[in-house]
């Protein structure tokens, strides 16, 4: 009972990271109503792009977190009008099996470049952390939690306040009616699947300095952000958000108090997206199911 | 429209029936590499084929007068990949020798299929002991590569001679091949030699967050951690452990903490762990007499690496490298491609102070009977530097704590 | 679903005498490349089922694996032989695709696709954390002296490819067969016409997931080596897709043309590209966005197109359909 407050920070922390994770795919489905399974490769490359930045001119990540989300967010709206929009009519299978395609293109495209071995970007603030009496916080993760609390406001001021965030929310509740009214919906989409990937990469930027990184690290991530949208309801981005906090507490309450609890923390989403699958299947905030 | 169907199928096959035959040169003596050229496992790969390459080329390219051909296969880290590529190699090229692969998961898939016509088959790797249960009683299979058992014994020997008795011990192993074959030995002769066993976790492979593990470890206050895990997880655990500050004195890393790729990956992180392998740079090991050129003393052989290849080697260059060479004597002694001779000589070969230390295939209690090179050393990381630990000798170190 | 001329039957039948034939003959190379293509015939065939009722499943890894962990503990306990074994597994498999379909009751499209996905990765996690009963992740091997010869292993993977691919053709003449269509384009329509969909579901997916572990068991007979990573692998689901994908989604010579394609290509970037890593996959992955974007109806589609063409001479081609009143 002991472990409770540094559970209570390590479960935030984690959270604030899973909900960067998240925040890409949520816009994407709530959008153009594609999951794009090749979000995990979103954030690998992100990561990698973090890492060969540092490595070749030595800039740190954060600093290039700003130019690489831009670059992700213009990779995102050139695949999308090249790869996706064609197949926005076409069944789910084609939908899915399309972007699972492009995950596996890109993850073998960074096996290729960058091998398979494991990399880190080593950064002074990734090592430091505060202790507070028994509680420690490492900085390098109150570091993510604080880009992610920037990115996720970021996004709702853009949604509430922005001529292009409110033409997104439009589209996301009365598609029809915003095509009547003119908003140009195939830019939309591109857009928003843009900023999608960008939300992506920014997640894999802060991932590059905290943990190792791989060229198959996207696939888990991605059941992971799976997981996390299914809890919170598909296409609401505050859905995703909850959700993403309460896998966090979830997985983290498993790890201190399970036997072997870190073994079995894994397994907690999968637990979980399949129970709220089979119990709720529009999760905590999300639309109704019919499809 | 028929035809191109049918022409597509007829296609196929005469490829595959064209590649069936293969063309057999009867003047050269083929050895299969199956190596994890990509994949997890790439660092102990492409070591291992650049080690068995450097092999055949200082011992000049010939043995028993016919010319040696290294069969290199990647097998990708992956168990499929494995049983195609020894299939590949025993039922299509017939090949009377494998060397490799090296990780355990890869060996292990890899039996039965080896099984089929049991060509000689050195394993410059796997501390697995199902690898000895399945495989140690076949006397076509060499192990030139420590087992488990053998690591811990020495890891805590090592600590013994260091450090004070009535040490406390906290072990985090991954739940793959690796972690689960080692915790148990690693429990085992740590309590022997006297230290006592407060915690133990489990974590899933590439796993993101290892803290609450370690708040946990932390809570038992050990003065000893011991991370049974590989590649991702060595890295993640090592920097989480540096991030918070662990107040544990001696960190200890059986699988990554020599590899080039662990040390540029966690940076500052890595000073004050405690490795332990067959070879490492700078042992300063003497050369074996009888054969100078081909078992040098392990400076010379280091200088010319180095020159050779740009970069310092690591023990699977080295495992592979001696591995290879013992093969290329016993064919040479019994004086051509005749497979039971060469096991037999195999057997029989005892070459002193070769890079791993004396060579000589024995019994193991385990059930093994060609077991070569079960010595390991056990070193730290200072100042990015390698000092010696154990076993004792003129060139060992003083143990420091990673705790400033 | 198209009715196969003439020649297509003539032709399926005559393709699987010569894959049974085949393993009389002894040449290593080519049995290996045949028994791997039918136990994806039956991977792909089994996938192919499911896509018919409109459940795209991105787990079908779990059949598999779930298939070969019943063959090796049930031979290694029982002394089980391989055909004993194989009953154990199918009997697994359908079992397993029993609960998943009652548990998932009417999800579609999305959320079956992310629910099976969560099972092959949960599996595969039980598989791990449980080293009592599965061994873990140190590894099972399968008892040497219950091994049969190579041969034995060919000729029952052929006969339970031919066997899959007789399954799939007796249900497109079956009332599942309509049940099937009327799943996968409408269900609320379906319900209307007396078809209870639910019951359906759960026999295909039931048939389909029995199928997958009778492959997964095959193979790991031939393989003689288990653990969670190689039977949960994530390589099997992808195959499972990009198999019917390129030979011809909903076809019944789809799943067989994608997989002798599919372990052509395999083989092929293997042997030309084999030191470079990440080619084969990679390969897969653009064969994936490529029949997608630009051949939704596989191989087999390009084949009756030009076909038609032949026949209808002068009248132009019909543009690929890339939808079925899909929603969206």
């Amino acid at each position: 009972m002991h472990y409770i407050p540094q559970l209570i920070v390590d479960a935030l922390l984690l959270g604030g990271i899973y909900t960067l994770m998240v925040i890409g795919l949520a816009l994407s489905f709530g959008v153009t109503r594609v999951i794009n399974f090749a979000h995990g490769e979103a954030v690998m490359l992100g990561a990698y792009g973090a890492y060969t930045i540092a490595l070749v001119s030595g800039i740190d990540p954060l600093l290039a977190l700003p130019l690489l989300m831009v670059i992700g967010c213009l990779f995102g709206m050139a695949l999308f009008k090249v790869a996706i929009e064609p197949v926005l009519k076409a069944p789910h299978v084609n939908q899915i099996l399309l972007t699972f395609g492009i995950g596996l293109v890109l993850q073998n495209v960074a096996v290729m470049i960058w091998k398979a071995d494991e990399r880190s970007v080593v950064t002074p603030y990734a090592y430091s952390s505060f202790q507070f009496g028994e509680v420690f916080v490492p900085g390098g993760r109150l570091i993510g939690f604080g880009v992610a609390v920037v990115l996720v406001g970021a996004l709702f001021f853009w949604l509430r306040h922005t001529e292009f965030g409110r033409a997104t929310r439009a589209l996301d509740e009365q598609r029809d009616a915003a095509v009547l009214v003119g908003i140009n919906v195939k830019r939309m989409y591109a857009l928003a699947f843009g900023l999608s990937v960008a939300l992506g990469v920014a997640t894999g930027v802060i991932l590059s300095f905290i943990g190792a990184i791989s060229p198959f690290m996207g696939f888990h991530i991605l059941v992971k952000g799976f997981a996390i949208i299914v809890l919170g309801g598909l296409g609401s981005i505050v859905g995703a958000v909850l959700g993403a906090f309460l896998l966090a507490f979830a997985e983290t309450a498993v790890s201190y108090y399970v036997p072997n609890g870190t073994g079995w923390a894994e397994a907690v989403a999968f637990a979980v997206l399949f129970l709220v699958l089979v119990l709720r299947p529009r999760g905590i905030v999300g639309q109704a199911v019919a499809d | 429209m028929k035809l191109d169907y049918r022409s597509y199928i007829l296609a196929c096959l005469a490829a595959a029936a064209l590649s069936a035959s293969s063309a057999v040169a009867q003047d050269t003596i083929k050895i299969g590499v199956p190596m994890e050229l990509s994949g997890r496992f790439v660092a102990y790969g492409a070591s291992g084929k650049r080690g068995a390459e450097l092999a055949a080329e200082v011992y000049g390219g010939k043995v028993a007068g016919k010319k040696i051909e290294l069969l290199h296969r990647d097998i990708q880290s992956e168990s499929q990949a494995t049983i195609s590529v020894f299939n590949e190699l025993v039922n299509k090229e017939k090949v009377n020798y494998i060397i490799g692969p090296i990780a355990s998961p890869t060996v292990a898939a890899a039996i039965p299929a080896w099984r089929q016509t049991k060509p000689l088959w050195i394993v410059p790797g796997s501390s697995s002991t199902k690898l000895e249960e399945e495989a140690g009683s076949e006397p076509e299979f060499f192990h030139a590569f420590p087992y488990a058992y053998h690591y811990h014994q020495s890891v805590a020997a090592a600590l013994k001679s260091q450090l004070p008795t009535g040490q406390k011990v906290s072990l985090v192993f991954s739940d793959d091949n690796y972690g689960r074959t080692h915790q148990p030995y690693a429990k085992k002769y740590l309590t022997e030699a006297g230290f006592e066993i407060v915690a133990e976790e489990i974590v899933r492979t590439n796993a993101p967050d290892m803290n609450p593990l370690l708040t946990k470890i932390a809570r038992s206050k050990p003065n000893i951690l011991l991370g049974l895990v590989q590649t991702t997880d060595a890295v993640t655990l090592t920097k989480q452990i540096y991030t918070r500050k662990l107040p544990v004195p001696y960190l200890v890393g059986t699988a990554a903490t020599q590899l080039d790729e662990w040390q540029k990956a966690v940076g500052p992180a890595q000073e004050g762990w405690i490795g332990v392998t067959t070879y490492l740079p700078g042992l300063k090991r003497p050369g074996n007499r009888d054969y100078p050129k081909l078992f040098p003393p392990s400076d010379e052989w280091e200088a010319a690496f180095i020159k050779k290849y740009g970069q310092e080697p690591d023990f699977e260059d080295a495992g592979c490298y001696v591995s290879a060479m013992l093969l290329f004597l016993a064919i040479e002694k019994a004086g051509g491609d005749d497979k039971a001779k060469v096991v037999a000589e195999l057997q029989k070969l005892d070459v002193k102070n070769t890079l791993l230390g004396d060579a000589k295939f024995g019994p193991t209690p385990g059930g093994t009977k060609n077991q070569a090179f079960s010595d390991v050393v056990v070193f730290q990381r200072q100042s990015e530097k390698n000092v010696m630990l154990f076993p004792p000798g003129p060139t060992v170190g003083k143990i420091k704590s990673a705790v400033q | 679903m198209a009715r196969q001329s003439n020649f297509m039957v003539a032709l399926g039948v005559l393709s699987a005498l010569g894959l049974v034939a085949s393993t009389f003959w002894d040449a290593p190379q080519i049995n290996n490349w045949l028994f791997r293509a039918s136990t994806l015939i039956m991977l792909a065939t089994s996938w192919n089922l499911m896509a018919n009722a409109g459940l795209v499943s991105l787990g079908h890894s779990a059949f598999w694996g779930v298939g070969s962990y019943a063959a090796i503990m049930s031979a290694n306990a029982w002394s089980g032989s391989i055909l004993g074994t194989l009953v154990v597994a199918l009997l697994a498999g359908a079992l397993m695709g029993l609960i998943v379909a009652a548990v998932t009751g009417g999800l579609k499209g999305i959320f079956f696709a992310i629910s099976t996905l969560a099972l092959s990765e949960g599996l595969r996690i039980s598989a791990l954390m449980l080293p009592d009963v599965t061994s873990g992740a140190v590894g099972l091997f399968l008892r040497q002296d219950l091994r049969p010869s190579q041969q034995t292993l060919y000729l029952v993977a052929a006969l339970a490819a031919v066997a899959s691919v007789g399954v799939a053709i007796l249900i497109s003449c079956s009332k599942l067969q309509f049940a099937s269509r009327a799943m996968r384009d409408n269900e609320a329509a379906a319900q209307m016409l007396g078809i209870a969909p639910r019951r359906q579901r759960m026999i295909i997916v039931a048939i389909s997931g029995a199928m997958a572990s009778a492959a997964g068991a095959i193979n790991a007979w031939y393989g003689g080596y288990l653990d969670p990573e190689v039977a949960f692998t994530l390589h099997n689901t992808i195959l499972a897709q990009i198999a019917p994908i390129l030979g011809g989604i909903h076809t019944l010579a789809g799943p067989v043309i994608g997989s002798f394609a599919i372990i052509a290509l395999s083989e092929g970037t293997r042997i030309w590209f084999g030191n470079m890593e990440g080619v084969s996959q990679m390969t897969f992955g653009l064969v994936l966005v490529v029949c997608i974007l630009f051949l939704p109806r596989g191989i087999e589609g390009v084949m009756h197109r030009r076909k038609k063409q032949q026949a209808t001479a002068g009248t132009p081609a019909p543009a690929l359909a890339t939808g079925r009143g899909g929603k969206s």
